[in-house]
């Protein structure tokens, strides 16, 4: 499958914020209320459009137990852009970004783009954390803020393309050094000479391709 | 060693002469050398020479040196070659191989030294993390040891340093880093040691896969040469198979990153090949391929990923590839064998590329389908018993939930198609199911067996095949000549062979059973082995089979077969079989270790012709069908072991009518009784509401009373008063306008009073009247409870009833409730004409 960039993701947060159902929602478009606890890390991917260039994104969903902890630290240090994301309706899944912020800084590389997700934004009558707290927070440590609903998919394609235009613009300012894969970018097949495309590899993903927007 | 000892007293001094100082003492005086001096040239020289001696004195260097080794690791980090000399002496030490010049002494020991010492310094996780951090020193003195150090400790220890590893900050990173390093000794230590890492830890595999390892992989592959390139490739492709292997998120991850196009190359074999051959690394390294390709297609792994991998393979065209090689001349057998297995996996359950492969032509002269070159392999007793297997297994997967491929292989075999002189699948499957090779029959009835899976048309259109036994002869149906070969052959194999096919073709189809019951000698014979008491060497999985078949016979039987009616069977059954005798055969088979073998994975896997004796879709259909048969069965033991009236005798028969005819009656009377309770409850009910609204009456009435009372009372003393007031007030003035109007007024009060009169006599009759009904209501009541007792009396009655019935046994113990004894009643009344 061809593609100009390949992004790597990775989505962070408290146990039960709704990471894997927000990664469900995007790649599969589907909700599934009820979701096992996820077990150290689980892989997605989908194909956006950015700026008519196809973007390949690669989303590890990392497990928000402290027990893995651990190991989803592993993650940080090659992905180019994390979702962080708390629960609105749970005061205390909010009180804990700052130690998420502060693991994702200290592992991740610099330019590591975060974005801040209040999810379960259909849950109105249960809120505990105000818009403008989240919006303060993420104002304060530089983030990009949303609130999302991996219910009703309010948001959720936004949140992860907004993430990856951000992304763009930084590789476009030359922030980020394309060539270093431990940056979390790619660059597609057929940008670089060393991979000539094979045939038959554009029907590879061709499910993938047609879900895209 | 003189050269060694010579060293050795450059660095202690020479000893005293005359006395001879041994191992031991030397390591002690290196390790105090160690940690004394003060100079770096003495400690880095006492390092060496601990460093030499760490094989043959190993006990020695790591009972006393191994802290003081970690602390120079500490302390002397920044000289790269004291830090090297550490490592290496600790990897000598902990290493899990046995030195060739090691003390005999040691060798004795029950334990393994280098296992006990990468216990002791796997013990503070610290160790660890400080060996890792010798990774990031680029110095091959350092690097080198320090990734060899890490190795040694996986081999002894894995499970312990999996976990360190996996909470070290950038443990793996770091580890991944080494596939980079421009010096191949380093990168291919490493690979090893990832290798090792990657057993069996599914969280490591990730982050592993994560840090790229695909793409560095497959460049090092594609750098080697692929498949040509030495065992650097192999060991490539076995990291990647560790990384994959039941591991469904990496695998997701593979074939998202298009990992699986980039393997295409690998398949395609050159032109020349048949000049140069096939070299042992060659064969190795694409035997990984293989199975490479399989991992992702397994049948274990989750069916979404399957079909998803399945066309992934086809669009990339390895699929193609890989039929290729089947057809290709030269191709070593196992890696041929492999490649079948192969190609079945990738085939299986994907309707597309089934039709791809029965599509696929052999280069023979004329062109044959390759499936049919495939079954030849399968039927003929000159094959490597593997590449049977394999062709077996291809053809499996081929009709596996493929109802267009069942039917292609069983048209070949009806009527319509003679004048066909070409070979096809289906006559090559005939032959090999009645040929004298045991194994074939095996492989031709389970291959046929295959085409009827979950398609009743296609049992019903293998029902229509005949074939022509001797000259002259009426031809025979397939069904029949298999009942017939089923008594004929001696060999075990076959005849469980046989029985699986018939059991897939008779399960859920009464037309076969039908057929079946009709070849002569075949009940007797299934009647014969299930009854048998002894049985040698397997035996007991023919007469379970048998027991199956028989339960299939009763299970689907349309009772249009006489003597073979469902009753029959049964009696059968528990007649001459027994029905413990009957259920111990067929519960023989679950029990039995190859059922457990064949029921694990659909892949037959087998070192031995002989140990194919169950296939896995026959152990599904038995899974399924064993409940049904011993339920079928089960009915009718019920009747046989429980108060059929056919067991008792004509006198107990009577006696049982007659408490029958008792309990009835009582069931009557109760029933007459609750009706009746019911009724009295609802009149009381009735009678309560009643009393209810006259007490609410009465009161009011009360009240009213009192009210008028009141009046009555005021009306005579204020209103007088107030007159003779007024009157008194007049009179002095003039008392004569007023008398009219007193005595008008008078004649009202005494109207108001006989009014009154009247008013309290009626409430004397209301009251007389509520009392009345007071006692009627305290009547009903007493009433009541009269009919109370006379049900409680009625209930005792029953119950000593129902004890004697029990006594005489006739009850059992699940009809306790009154309620449930009509139910079984009628229940016994419809028994006589089941049986």
């Amino acid at each position: 499958m061809s593609y100009a960039y390949l992004f790597k993701y990775i989505i962070i947060g408290d146990t039960g914020v709704g990471k894997s159902c927000l990664l469900l929602q995007f790649t599969d478009k589907r909700f599934q209320p009820v979701h096992d606890l996820t077990i150290g890390v689980e892989f997605g991917a989908r194909m956006i459009t950015i700026d008519s260039k196809q973007i390949k994104l690669q989303i590890w969903d990392t497990a928000g137990q402290e027990a893995f902890r651990s190991i989803t630290r592993s993650y940080y240090r090659g992905a180019a852009g994390a979702l962080l994301v708390y629960d609105i309706t749970r005061r205390e899944t909010f009180n804990h970004l700052t130690t998420w912020l502060d693991d994702a800084r200290q592992h991740s590389n610099s330019n590591m783009v975060i974005m801040l997700i209040g999810n379960k934004s259909d849950l109105e009558s249960r809120r505990e954390v105000k818009k403008e707290e989240g919006e303060a927070f993420a104002r304060e440590h530089g983030l990009v803020f949303m609130e999302t609903s991996a219910k009703t998919a309010a948001n959720v394609e936004e949140a992860f393309i907004n993430t990856a235009k951000e992304i763009y613009e930084k590789i476009q300012e030359g922030v980020f050094d394309i060539n270093n894969e431990a940056n979390g970018i790619k660059i597609g097949p057929q940008h670089s000479p060393t991979n000539p495309s094979l045939p038959g590899a554009g029907g590879s993903g061709g499910s993938q391709g047609s879900a895209c927007c | 060693m003189e050269y060694f000892k010579s060293g050795l007293k450059s660095v202690l001094g020479a000893p005293p002469p005359g006395t001879q100082i041994t191992g031991a003492e030397t390591v002690e005086k290196l390790v105090s050398r160690v940690s004394t001096s003060t100079l770096l040239e003495d400690r880095r020289d006492a390092c060496r020479a601990l460093k030499a001696m760490s094989k043959q004195y190993r006990l020695e260097v790591g009972a006393q040196g191994m802290d003081i080794l970690r602390q120079v690791l500490e302390l002397d980090r920044n000289d790269c070659e004291i830090t090297g000399y550490c490592l290496d002496a600790l990897c000598n030490i902990t290493s899990k191989e046995v030195f060739e010049d090691e003390n005999q002494s040691n060798m004795n020991m029950a334990v393994n030294v280098g296992e006990q010492f990468s216990e002791m310094f796997l013990k503070n996780q610290e160790n660890v993390s400080l060996v890792l951090s010798f990774l990031d020193e680029y110095d091959f003195r350092v690097r080198w040891p320090a990734v060899k150090l890490l190795t040694s400790l996986t081999t002894c220890k894995l499970k312990e340093i999996q976990d360190i590893i996996l909470v070290s900050p950038m443990g793996v990173s770091k580890l991944m880093d080494l596939l980079s390093d421009n010096r191949e000794v380093i990168r291919n230590d490493a690979l090893l040691l990832l290798i090792n890492l990657t057993k069996s830890n599914a969280n490591i595999q990730k982050i592993v896969a994560f840090e790229n390892a695909f793409d560095k992989l497959l460049n090092i592959i594609t750098e080697e040469g692929y498949t040509d390139g030495g065992i650097v490739v192999e060991d490539c492709l076995l990291l990647m198979l560790n990384l994959l292997k039941n591991n469904t998120s990496n695998i997701n991850f593979f074939k998202e990153g298009s990992y699986i196009q980039k393997l295409a190359p690998m398949f395609i074999l050159p032109d020349n090949l048949e000049e140069v051959g096939w070299s042992p690394q060659k064969i190795s390294n694409f035997h990984c391929v293989l199975q490479l390709v399989r991992t992702l297609v397994s049948p274990n792994n989750p069916a979404q990923i399957i079909t998803s991998c399945q066309k992934t393979l086809r669009d990339a065209g390895l699929l193609e590839s890989l039929c290729n090689i089947l057809m290709a001349s030269g191709v070593p057998a196992d890696i041929l064998t492999e490649t079948i297995n192969t190609v079945a996996e990738v085939i299986r359950g994907n309707l597309t590329n089934q039709e791809f492969f029965a599509n696929v032509l052999a280069p023979s002269n004329p062109p044959r389908p390759a499936l049919v070159v495939l079954i030849m392999s399968m039927v003929n007793e000159k094959q490597p018993f593997a590449l049977r297997c394999a062709v077996l297994y291809c053809f499996e997967c081929f009709l596996y939930k493929n109802e267009i491929g069942q039917d292609l292989v069983v048209q070949t075999l009806l009527p319509s198609s003679t004048g066909n002189t070409t070979v096809t699948a289906g006559q090559l499957l005939c032959s090999g199911l009645f040929s004298n090779d045991s194994l074939s029959n095996w492989f031709s009835a389970v291959a046929l067996s295959h085409c009827l899976i979950e398609n009743p048309a296609q049992k019903e259109q293998l029902l229509r095949v005949l074939l022509a036994t001797n000259l002259g002869a009426q031809p025979v149906t397939l069904l029949n000549q298999c009942g017939v070969f089923l008594q004929h052959t001696s060999k075990l194999q076959a005849k469980l062979g046989i029985l699986m096919l018939l059991s897939m073709w008779m399960a859920h189809c009464p037309a076969a059973v039908k057929i079946f019951l009709n070849v002569p000698g075949a009940m007797a014979f299934l009647t014969a082995q299930t009854s048998a008491s002894e049985f040698d060497n397997n035996e007991e999985l023919l007469q379970g089979l048998c027991a199956f078949i028989m339960g299939l016979c009763v299970l689907f039987n349309d009772n249009t077969v006489q003597n073979y009616s469902k009753e029959n069977l049964s009696q059968l059954i528990e007649k001459r079989v027994c029905i413990e005798t009957y259920c111990k055969k067929l519960n023989e088979i679950s029990r039995h270790e190859v059922y457990a073998k064949a029921a694990k994975q659909p892949q037959i896997k087998a070192k031995h012709s002989s140990e194919l004796l169950l296939e896995f879709e026959f152990c599904k259909l038995f899974k399924v069908m064993e409940g049904l048969i011993i339920q079928a069965l089960g009915v009718q033991r019920d009747l046989s072991n429980g108060i059929s009236e056919l067991s008792l005798s004509e006198h107990e028969n009577a006696l049982l009518l007659q408490y029958k005819e008792l309990i009835r009656d009582q069931d009557k009377k109760l029933q007459d009784l609750q009706r009746k309770f019911n009724h009295l409850q609802k009149e009381c009910n009735d009678l309560q509401t009643q009393v209810e609204e006259l007490q609410q009456t009465n009161t009011q009435l009360v009240d009213q009373n009192t009210l008028l009372k009141v009046q009555l009372s005021t009306a005579n003393t204020s209103h007088v008063t107030n007159i003779i007031h007024e009157v008194k007030s007049m009179s002095p003035e003039s008392a004569e306008p007023y008398p009219v109007f007193i005595h008008g007024n008078n004649d009202l009060l005494l109207d108001r009073i006989k009014k009154l009169e009247a008013d309290n006599e009626r409430l004397e009759k209301v009251e007389s009247e509520l009392a009345e009904k007071t006692s009627e209501l305290e009547s009903y009541q007493r009433d009541q409870d009269d009919l109370l007792e006379l049900l409680t009396a009625q209930d005792t009655k029953l119950n000593k009833f129902k004890e004697r019935l029990r006594q005489l046994g006739a009850l059992s113990r699940s009809d306790e409730s009154s309620s449930d004894l009509s139910d079984n009643d009628n229940d016994r009344d419809s028994g006589p004409s089941l049986l």
